[in-house]
């Protein structure tokens, strides 16, 4: 059990791979948003790789322990501190009845995550304990973590002291620029050869405004098929609106001319193009990267990132772990 | 007590409410920092003058750990 002091910023109950099946319904996946982190951090305490834990986002929570455990800390380094002693991150540790874990703001990347022998035992709900907020469902009633709730951990035995690999944890980008994979499509017909050069070979900064909802981007302006111009009125003004469509998780959505990414609480559906989709393999660098930090854009094809998913998986397990 | 409060969170400086010569309180705030469509408050830590003021309203892509505001 574990008795939330401070909530930090936006600190939420997340379990991997979230709430699968629904999204012809409206409903997002959630889930951690570097799921690589949080595979890892459940793996160190020996939980299953899905796990409920928590996801903290750039200042985290501060948590009193009610018993005796074995945790784990991966992902942004929030400078975590056990009554006041500095932890190791990607490490897993013991800690007793009584005592405090205290994240600060993040130094490096923004989402830390805390994995907890036994997992955070929340009831689910279709399927998942991962929070989804906009809904006001899933973890902590629905909703980030508040000052004062107790969250539930199923028991569970941990071993201290074990420690992920070199080489298979993620690395994140020290000169505040990203190479980020994209796939084309599903409405790459729209975009000229000319703004798919442009998108290719340009530098998109991310905005503050964006959550795990969606990551807005700045960059150029975009230019268009012939399509996107002449078109049956009922798709709208815009020459990047289209009659409403399902979105693929990781769309980058075009709204008027600035793209989104719509990560994992993001919208089904709705009346924009979307001329590229980021692969899931690639979602921890969108969930470590700051605003102003850069993106740049590398297309592969569908099978690429197939590839890039098995490869991650396969880091996400305990042959990382020693 | 001399305090230099430093941003917590990367993201756009949303609102100065202190410029330099003013009289604080511990606990007043100072400046609000948007990141994630959330206001992050940053409030003084001690009873105090603003000394200084490095941050202005607008600003865009602040980092964490900069030097906001310098209080004696």
């Amino acid at each position: 059990m574990l008795e939330v002091i401070q909530s930090g910023l936006e600190t939420s109950v997340q379990d991997y791979p979230g709430r699968l099946g629904y999204w012809n319904q409206g409903f997002p996946p959630s889930g951690p948003m570097d799921s690589w982190s949080f595979r890892l951090a459940n793996l160190l305490v020996g939980n299953a790789v899905g796990a409920a834990g928590l996801e903290a986002q750039y200042m985290g929570p501060t948590l009193r322990f009610q018993r005796d455990g074995v945790i784990a800390i991966t992902g942004a380094d929030m400078q975590p501190k056990l009554d006041g002693q500095a932890l190791p991150l990607w490490e897993s540790l013991a800690v007793e009845a009584g005592q405090t874990l205290a994240l600060g703001s993040a130094k490096s990347g923004v989402r830390a995550y805390v994995a907890v022998a036994g997992g955070i035992d929340t009831p689910p709900w279709l399927g998942s304990r991962s929070t989804f907020h906009k809904a006001g469902v899933g973890g902590m009633g629905g909703y980030a973590l508040k000052k004062g709730q107790v969250v539930p951990v199923a028991q569970g035995k941990g071993t201290p002291g074990r420690r992920v690999k070199d080489g298979c944890r993620p690395v994140f980008a020290t000169d505040k620029v990203w190479s980020i994979e994209v796939v084309a499509g599903p409405n790459d017909d729209w975009v000229d050869g000319a703004g798919h050069k442009r998108f290719l070979s340009s530098d998109w900064k991310l905005s503050s405004k964006s959550d795990r909802t969606g990551f807005r981007l700045e960059g150029p302006q975009w230019t268009f098929t012939e399509k996107a111009h002449k078109k049956a009125p009922e798709h709208g003004s815009e020459p990047s609106n289209i009659i409403d469509q399902g979105y693929p998780l990781g769309a980058i959505n075009l709204a008027g001319q600035t793209p989104i990414i719509l990560v994992n609480d993001g919208p089904s559906m709705g009346g924009f193009i979307c001329p590229y989709t980021v692969p899931s393999a690639a979602f921890w660098k969108l969930g470590q990267s700051k605003p102003g930090e850069v993106y740049r854009f590398k297309a592969i094809s569908v099978e690429a990132a197939q590839a890039l998913a098995r490869e991650l998986s396969a880091k996400c397990s305990p042959s990382s772990i020693i | 007590m001399a305090e230099n409060v430093e941003t917590v969170v990367p993201g756009n400086v949303w609102k100065v409410l202190v410029k330099s010569g003013d009289k604080v309180k511990s606990g007043d705030v100072l400046f609000i920092v948007e990141v994630m469509k959330t206001e992050v408050p940053h409030s003084a830590g001690t009873d105090g003058t603003v000394k200084a003021v490095h941050i202005a309203e607008g600003q865009e892509g602040v980092d964490a750990g900069m030097l906001a505001v310098e209080i004696e």
